[in-house]
C-alpha cells in the first residue's frame, strides 16, 4: 500500500487526541495550528487551498471559491445536476403547446410524466456502482453526453408513444444526482457535509424551477424569429441540450475524481485499490438502513419531482390563472431548493454537533413529516393566497428534508457510498413514479384529492427512520451499544470487510473514515478518548 | 368614528352592488337563444381537412324559423371553431362549460363581424395553429357590451353530427432533424475522445 497511509496511521495511532475535554477529535484542527502545518509539510501531495482532514478532504466550505479540487467539483457537480434537471423537467411548461401538437389525452401526459422520473431508477443504480469503480467525473459526463441525443430528438417526436419514449430517456440523466453527491462526499469531511450535499443538491434542483420560466421564454424567442409554435417548441429543446454538452466537456477537463488526483492515475500507482462490483453491491443491498433511505428519499425528493410535473397545471386549472401565472407559481416551487435544501442539510449538521447522529434523525423526521403535512394543506385550500403559502411551506419543509437526508446518507456506509447515494436516488424517483400513478394519472381523484393523499402517504412512509439504529450512535429512540467493540465507529465500518481483506490492508479508507466520523457522537465525542484500535490497522505498517 | 363608520359601510354596500351588477350578467349557454343557421363547406369533400391549407366556406344568417326582432339585440358575430366531444375526452382543458367565460370548448376564433342583419360569409382557410383534432363550427351574436346573447353551429344540439376532422402541422423539419442528429453525434464522439485519450495518459503514466 502506498506509504502515505502508514504515515498517517503512525500519526494517528500516536497522537494525544480527545484526551483533553478541549480538544478535537480529528487528526487535524480546524484552526491553523502548528500541529496541522507539520504534519501538512510530511504529505507531498497535500497542497490544497483548503483546509483538509486526513483523507485530503475539505474542512471548510467556501461557496464563491473554484479552487482546485474540492470548490472545482462542487461547482461541476452542481451544475451539472442543475442542467440535467432543466432537461428532465423541460417539456412540463411547454405542455399546453405539445398537447395540441401531439394531440395528447391527460392519460398520455400522466404517463410521459412517471416515464420522465422512471428512468433515473435504474440509471441512479447504475451510476452508484459507476461512481464507486470509475470515479466522479466520468459517471456525470457519461450522463450528460450520453443522454443529450435524447435531449435533440425531440425534434423527431411526431405522437404519445415517442414523446413518452424521449422523456423516458432524457430522465435517464438524474443519474447526476448520485455523481454530483458522490463527489461532494469525497471531497469534503463528515462534520459539514450536510451543508455541502444540501447546498449540491438544492441548488440543482432549482433547475425543475428554473425550467418553468426558462423554457417558456426559449419559446417565445424562437417564435418571434418566426416559427410555428410546433417548430419552436422542438428547438427550443436544444438549449437544454447544448447546456449538457457543455457542462460534459468542463467536468471533462477541469474535474477531478479525487482530492489526490483521477480515479484511474491513483488506483495505477497504487493509491487506492480497486474494489469488486460484487462486494460493493452485496454490502449496500445487505445493509437495511440503505432501504428505509430509500423509501425516505420517496417520499420527500419523489414528491418534489411530482409537484413539479403537476402543480402548474394544477394552479393553471384550478384557480384559473393564466400559464404565465401559473409558470411562476410552479417556479417558486422549484426555487424555493436554493436555500431550502442547503438549510436542511445545514440543520442537520448542527443538530448532529449538539445529540450526534440522533439529532440528524430527528431533524430529518422532523422536516419531512412537517412538509407532508403542509402537502396535505395543499390540497384543501380553496383560496389561491392559501395555497400559494400551504405551497412554499410545503416546499420548504420537503425540500430541507431533501438536505437532512443527505447528511445521514454518507455514514451509512464507507465502502458502497456511491451504490448507496444511488439507491437513496433511485428511490426517491421511485417513489415519484408511485405517486403520479395512483393519484395523477387517471380520473378517479382530483389533483387536489391527489394532493393531500400523496401528503398522508408521505407521512406514513416517514415514520421508518425511527428504526435507523447505528450501534456507534444510536436512533431516534435508543442509545448507543455500550458494548466495548460494537460501540465504536471502525466496527461498524471495518464490519464491511471480510478478515481476509483487512489482512491486505484493503480496508484502510474505511478506518480513517470511521476516525473522522467520531464527530457524529455529538458533544460526547469531545469527552470520548477513543484511539484508533490497534487490532484494526494492517501488520505490514 | 361615526363618519369613518358611515364611509366603512357604504364602501361596503357599494362594492357589494357593484358585484351583484355583475352578476346578473354572466352569459350562461343555457340562456342563449338558438337563433342563427351556420353552414360550412369545404373545397375537398370527404377528405381530413389540412391545417394552413384546406379552404372552408362559412355561411351564417339568421334562422328563418326565428321572430322578427330576434336579432335585435346582437350587434357582432363571433364565428368559433369548437371541439367536437370526441377531441374533449380525457382532456379536462378542453371541458364544456355552461358560464360562457370559463367555457374552454371554443377557444379558436375564425372571425369576428359586425352583424347588418343579412346572409354573411366567409372563405376561411382553417389556420396553420390548429391542432388534430375533431371540429365543429359555431357562431356568437354578442350584444353592445360584448356578452353572448344568441348562437348557432354547424352541428345538431348532441355535437354528433357534420363534424369534421382536422390534420394539424407536425412542426418537424429536416434542417432540424439534421441539426439534431449531428449535435448528438458530436456529443457521444467527444465523450469517446476524451476517454481514449485519458486511458492513453493512464498507461504512459503507469510506464513512468
Amino acid at each position: 500500500m502506498a506509504p502515505n497511509h502508514s504515515n498517517e496511521n503512525g500519526s494517528i495511532g500516536s497522537s494525544l487526541h480527545g484526551v483533553t475535554a478541549r480538544e478535537q477529535v480529528f487528526s487535524f484542527s480546524v484552526e491553523d495550528g502548528p500541529s496541522s502545518q507539520a504534519i501538512r509539510s510530511d504529505d507531498p501531495t497535500a497542497k490544497f487551498a483548503l483546509l483538509v482532514d486526513s483523507e485530503h478532504r475539505a474542512k471548510v466550505f467556501k461557496p464563491f471559491s473554484f479552487a482546485k479540487p474540492h470548490m472545482r467539483a462542487f461547482h461541476l457537480g452542481w451544475i451539472s445536476f442543475f442542467t440535467c434537471f432543466i432537461s428532465t423537467f423541460a417539456a412540463a411548461p411547454l405542455v399546453p403547446v405539445i398537447r395540441d401538437n401531439l394531440d395528447l389525452t391527460k392519460t398520455d401526459i400522466g404517463n410521459a410524466g412517471v416515464a420522465s422520473v422512471s428512468g433515473a431508477i435504474f440509471s441512479r443504480l447504475a451510476m452508484g456502482a459507476v461512481c464507486d469503480l470509475l470515479g466522479a467525473r466520468y459517471g456525470t459526463a457519461f450522463s450528460l453526453m450520453l443522454s443529450a441525443p435524447a435531449v435533440f430528438s425531440m425534434s423527431f417526436v411526431a405522437d404519445a408513444g415517442s414523446y413518452l419514449a424521449v422523456r423516458f430517456m432524457i430522465g435517464f440523466c438524474l443519474a447526476t444526482f448520485v455523481s454530483c453527491q458522490y463527489w461532494t462526499s469525497v471531497m469534503f469531511t463528515g462534520k459539514i457535509i450536510g451543508l455541502v450535499n444540501g447546498c449540491a443538491g438544492g441548488w440543482g434542483d432549482m433547475g425543475g424551477g428554473v425550467t418553468q420560466l426558462l423554457m417558456p421564454m426559449v419559446f417565445h424567442v424562437i417564435k418571434l424569429t418566426g416559427a410555428t409554435p410546433y417548430t419552436a417548441w422542438r428547438f427550443a429543446f436544444f438549449i437544454p441540450g447544448f447546456l449538457q454538452i457543455i457542462m460534459g466537456i468542463l467536468v471533462l477537463t477541469l474535474g477531478q475524481d479525487l482530492p489526490d488526483g483521477n480515479l484511474s492515475t491513483l488506483q495505477k500507482s497504487g493509491q487506492v485499490s480497486k474494489d469488486k462490483f460484487s462486494k460493493v453491491f452485496w454490502f449496500a443491498v445487505k445493509n437495511y438502513r440503505t432501504w428505509i433511505l430509500f423509501v425516505l428519499y420517496g417520499f420527500s425528493m419523489g414528491v418534489e419531482l411530482t409537484i413539479n410535473n403537476v402543480i402548474s397545471g394544477y394552479f393553471y386549472d384550478r384557480f384559473n390563472l393564466t400559464l404565465h401565472t401559473a409558470g411562476i407559481v410552479a417556479a417558486s416551487f422549484g426555487m424555493a431548493n436554493f436555500f431550502a435544501r442547503p438549510f436542511g442539510g445545514y440543520a442537520s449538521d448542527v443538530a448532529a454537533r449538539l445529540f450526534g447522529m440522533r439529532g440528524r434523525l430527528w431533524t430529518l423526521w422532523i422536516l419531512q413529516t412537517v412538509g407532508a403535512l403542509f402537502c396535505i394543506w395543499l390540497g384543501r385550500a380553496s383560496s389561491l393566497p392559501i395555497a400559494v403559502l400551504a405551497m412554499m411551506l410545503f416546499s420548504v419543509g420537503t425540500q430541507a428534508a431533501c438536505g437532512a437526508l443527505f447528511g445521514v446518507a454518507p455514514f451509512v456506509s464507507r465502502r458502497s457510498l456511491g451504490l448507496i447515494s444511488g439507491l437513496t436516488g433511485a428511490g426517491g424517483n421511485f417513489g415519484s413514479g408511485v405517486t403520479q400513478l395512483l393519484f395523477f394519472s387517471s380520473s378517479r381523484f382530483s389533483t387536489a384529492e391527489g394532493l393531500s393523499l400523496m401528503g398522508v402517504m408521505a407521512v406514513v412512509c416517514t415514520i421508518p427512520v425511527a428504526f435507523i439504529h447505528f450501534p456507534q450512535w444510536g436512533s431516534m429512540f435508543l442509545r448507543p451499544s455500550q458494548h466495548e467493540e460494537r460501540s465504536k465507529e471502525e466496527h461498524y465500518y471495518g464490519g464491511e470487510w471480510t478478515e481476509e481483506e483487512k489482512s491486505l490492508g484493503l480496508h484502510e479508507g474505511s478506518i480513517k473514515f470511521a476516525e473522522n466520523s467520531r464527530s457524529e457522537r455529538g458533544r460526547k465525542a469531545v469527552l470520548a478518548d477513543i484511539p484508533t484500535p490497534e487490532t484494526g490497522s494492517p501488520a505490514h505498517v | 368614528m361615526a363618519v369613518q363608520t358611515f364611509l366603512f359601510a357604504s364602501l361596503i354596500i357599494f362594492s357589494s352592488i357593484e358585484s351583484n351588477h355583475g352578476a346578473t350578467e354572466v352569459s350562461l349557454f343555457t340562456n342563449l337563444e338558438n337563433s342563427l343557421e351556420v353552414t360550412a363547406k369545404p373545397t375537398r369533400v370527404g377528405v381530413v381537412w389540412e391545417a394552413g391549407k384546406d379552404i372552408v366556406r362559412i355561411t351564417w344568417m339568421l334562422k328563418s324559423s326565428a321572430k322578427v326582432n330576434d336579432d335585435a339585440a346582437f350587434k357582432t358575430v363571433e364565428v368559433k371553431l369548437c371541439y367536437a366531444p370526441i377531441s374533449q375526452v380525457d382532456r379536462p382543458w378542453r371541458k364544456t362549460h355552461n358560464e360562457l367565460s370559463k367555457d374552454k370548448s371554443c377557444p379558436h376564433l375564425i372571425v369576428s363581424k359586425p352583424y347588418d342583419k343579412t346572409t354573411q360569409s366567409l372563405n376561411w382557410t382553417v389556420d396553420r395553429e390548429t391542432p388534430t383534432g375533431t371540429y365543429f363550427i359555431r357562431a356568437y351574436g354578442t350584444d353592445v357590451n360584448g356578452y353572448e346573447v344568441a348562437y348557432g353551429q354547424s352541428s345538431d344540439a348532441e355535437k354528433t353530427t357534420n363534424l369534421f376532422s382536422v390534420e394539424g402541422i407536425s412542426g418537424r423539419h429536416t434542417s432540424l432533424d439534421v441539426a439534431s442528429i449531428c449535435f448528438s453525434v458530436f456529443s457521444v464522439d467527444s465523450l469517446l475522445v476524451f476517454l481514449v485519450k485519458e486511458k492513453k495518459k493512464a498507461k504512459l503514466q503507469q510506464r513512468k
